[in-house]
């Protein structure tokens, strides 16, 4: 194994552990994370960081022209967002909302072994530019659909006036909208310079009907919710609920457009064809 | 030489007395409390009887106890019930029933469950702690506490904190005024700058609205069919009287509406209350509804971002609260037996101190004498070989000590210890 896999397993066994940890602070009902739990994760991100270094060490650029190695890197900007939400906001709640994704991502990243494919493209400033942001964006979507969803659960529980387990653990609604703003103040705007940078790479190199690509297609439609979401916001016409569900709705779709269209997508999808332009 | 009867591993002599809300009503509670203000001579008074050797008086509404450290041999139960007998001036065999007496690990046990809010007659509820720091602040001004009785009560403090901080007994409101700012919590986060309506001048909307500005909302807004009572409110709270008929004018600016108007129809509709939210673009808004009937539609709740709480829904919730701090005794009560055993072992340690001293000045005057014995012998020796001698001679004894001293003071919390620590001291030759 290489090193940067050895590390990539160390940060998802310490992933793991962090979660585990994170159950008895929820269960309890305290309102912060116990050291060990931190201690964990933080750990994780550190030897997760080793493990993203040591590949881009090898194949000298930013490691995220493939599919694990984008994965990781979105794992590890998702537990590095966790931390940031976490030190500002003082959720331990947050932590089983945001990690099981992160660990399962992490792990299939880490499963998914193996050299990646080269290709003269990825020397390009412009994609490099193109993945890096559309990852932020995704990141920024992900806090999103936490907050939605965290929003959704209290909402349902202060509607039915029947505290549950959820109504002494999740942050009040306010805080839960005020991340789920923040975060499309990040993703947003991330997104569209992704697809921006990626037209103009895409018009430079490709021939041929390149918009019809399902992935490109599947971005629109994403960035089509996302700006529906943020405009919503801040004219006020929709409720909570109703723009919760779409943000929980819009990150299925960049899990789709993420992970999904790049097993049947033609030019995209990190297959070895890129910058064929035949 | 400290020898007794008694088992060295936990030589107190611990007693309490007490009535409560649970064994005595208030008719007999009040005629054996002891007022504020003779509390400092009367436990002054109950530490010098003789025999007691420490003493402390807790006295609410709720509960008199009175608790003491005796001399070993001392039977402290006759003392204080003539304690009390005089203090009272009445013969006690009638409140007799009344009484519970509880002795050693019991004391203790009982010590941390009152100081911790989980004998209360409101589980959780904080106030207890204060009077029971008071108690103990009063007995050891008058030097009624200077021994395990105090390291005891102290701790019980301590206990009281560590059980605050790590269960959720106190956190969730039991009382419908405060369950209501609890929900405003839950939906606003902090409540700083958020401001409150109250619809119709009553008591409860009142203490709703005192409880919400107590945590943070800073503007208020009174709106009453009177418009003279809206004002006496309102000026009560600093804020804003609001005409009635206005009041559709302003209630938009409003977070939390606080409802208890005589009015025996809607006076926020489902309608009504759409055009709010649209008005607020959103921001939620929480109405309290006090009133009987009801004042706001319940249909307003189905409404995005709005969230109608009645009067059942908050009794509702105050019943969850109080589900939620049984939960969280059951826990309390795991935290105090783990306190016990830390505390009874630090006893237990201390206690061994003046046998450890007395082995070791034992042993000290053993090595010295047997010095001295040979001091002709050697006396040639140069002043660095003599120190030389006195370190290895040092040096054999702590050896020796070692295995002895480590099994009495970390065997402590054996049942066997006891008999360990007679054993030990009798093969070194001290005391009994």
């Amino acid at each position: 194994m290489n090193a940067d896999a050895v590390l990539l397993w160390l940060a998802v066994g310490l992933y793991g552990l962090g979660l585990a940890l994170t159950v008895p602070s929820v269960a309890r009902r305290r309102p912060l994370l116990s050291p060990s739990a931190l201690g964990a994760l933080g750990l994780g991100l550190g030897f997760h960081a080793a493990s993203l270094a040591a590949q881009a060490a090898g194949i000298h650029r930013l490691p995220i022209t493939d599919v694990r190695s984008a994965l990781s890197s979105f794992t590890f900007l998702a537990t590095l967002a966790f931390f940031l939400v976490y030190l500002r906001y003082r959720i331990a709640s947050l932590g089983l909302f945001m990690l099981p994704l992160v660990l399962l991502l992490t792990l299939l990243s880490a499963l998914r072994a193996g050299s990646s494919f080269e290709s003269p493209a990825f020397r390009n400033r412009w994609l490099l530019v193109h993945i890096a942001s559309i990852l932020l964006g995704y990141v920024g979507f992900f806090l999103t659909f936490v907050a939605a969803l965290m929003y959704l659960i209290k909402s349902r529980e202060l509607k039915s006036k029947n505290p549950r387990a959820f109504y002494f653990r999740l942050p009040a609604l306010e805080v839960c909208d005020h991340l789920y703003y923040r975060s499309l103040v990040l993703g947003l705007p991330s997104l569209s310079l992704g697809i921006l940078t990626g037209f103009v790479w895409a018009s430079r190199t490709w021939k041929g009907p390149w918009e019809l690509d399902p992935k490109i297609l599947a971005s629109i439609v994403t960035w089509l919710i996302y700006l529906v979401l943020f405009a919503t916001r801040l004219s006020g016409n929709w409720g909570g609920r109703r723009s919760a569900a779409l943000a929980i709705f819009g990150f299925v779709a960049v899990l789709v457009t993420f992970l999904g269209i790049s097993m049947w997508s033609g030019l995209h999808g990190y297959f070895p064809n890129l910058g064929g332009g035949n | 030489m400290i020898t007794t009867e008694a088992d060295p591993v936990f030589a107190m002599n611990l007693l309490l007395v007490g009535i409560n809300h649970r064994t005595a009503p208030v008719e007999v509670r009040e005629r054996m409390n002891i007022q504020e203000a003779r509390l400092a001579s009367a436990v002054s008074a109950l530490a010098h009887r003789d025999g007691i050797l420490e003493g402390m008086i807790l006295s609410t509404c709720n509960r008199v106890e009175l608790v003491t450290n005796a001399r070993d041999e001392v039977e402290a139960a006759p003392i204080l019930r003539s304690f009390l007998a005089e203090y009272h001036h009445c013969d006690l065999a009638p409140f007799e029933p009344h009484f519970y007496w509880l002795r050693q690990q019991d004391v203790v046990r009982h010590l941390f469950r009152v100081a911790s809010s989980l004998d209360a007659m409101v589980l959780g509820e904080p106030q207890v702690l204060g009077q029971v720091k008071e108690a103990y602040a009063t007995a050891r001004r008058v030097g009624a506490l200077d021994g395990a009785l105090d390291e005891i009560v102290s701790r019980s403090l301590a206990v009281a904190r560590r059980v605050r901080r790590e269960t959720a007994i106190g956190s969730s409101a039991v009382s419908v005024s405060y369950a209501a700012v609890e929900l405003a919590k839950k939906i606003f986060g902090s409540l700083a700058g958020k401001t409150v309506f109250v619809i119709g001048a009553g008591k409860m909307s009142e203490l709703a609205a005192r409880h919400l500005l107590r945590s943070g909302a800073s503007a208020i807004f009174v709106s009453n069919r009177t418009y003279e009572r809206a004002q006496e409110l309102a000026q009560a709270f600093h804020g804003t009287a609001i005409r009635f008929e206005d009041l559709f004018a302003t209630i938009d600016r409003a977070d939390i509406v606080i409802s208890s108007t005589g009015a025996p129809h809607f006076v926020v509709t489902k309608d009504q209350a759409e055009k709010l939210l649209a008005a607020r673009k959103n921001r939620p808004i929480f109405f309290v509804d006090i009133a009987v009937p009801r004042d706001i539609d319940p249909a307003v709740n189905e409404l995005d971002n709005a969230f109608v709480y009645d009067i059942d829904d908050l009794e509702q919730v105050v019943e969850a609260n109080r589900l939620e701090r049984q939960r969280e005794a059951a826990r309390a009560e795991k935290i105090i037996e783990e306190e016990m055993t830390r505390l009874q072992r630090r006893l237990a340690t201390r206690e061994l101190t003046p046998t450890i001293v007395a082995i070791e000045a034992r042993l000290n005057r053993i090595r010295e004498a047997e010095l001295e014995r040979f001091g002709g012998r050697l006396a040639a020796l140069t002043p660095d070989q003599r120190r030389a001698v006195e370190a290895l001679t040092r040096a054999i004894q702590n050896k020796i000590l070692h295995g002895p001293l480590t099994e009495l003071k970390d065997g402590a919390d054996r049942p066997e210890h006891g008999n360990i620590v007679r054993l030990i001291r009798r093969i070194f030759g001290v005391g009994e």
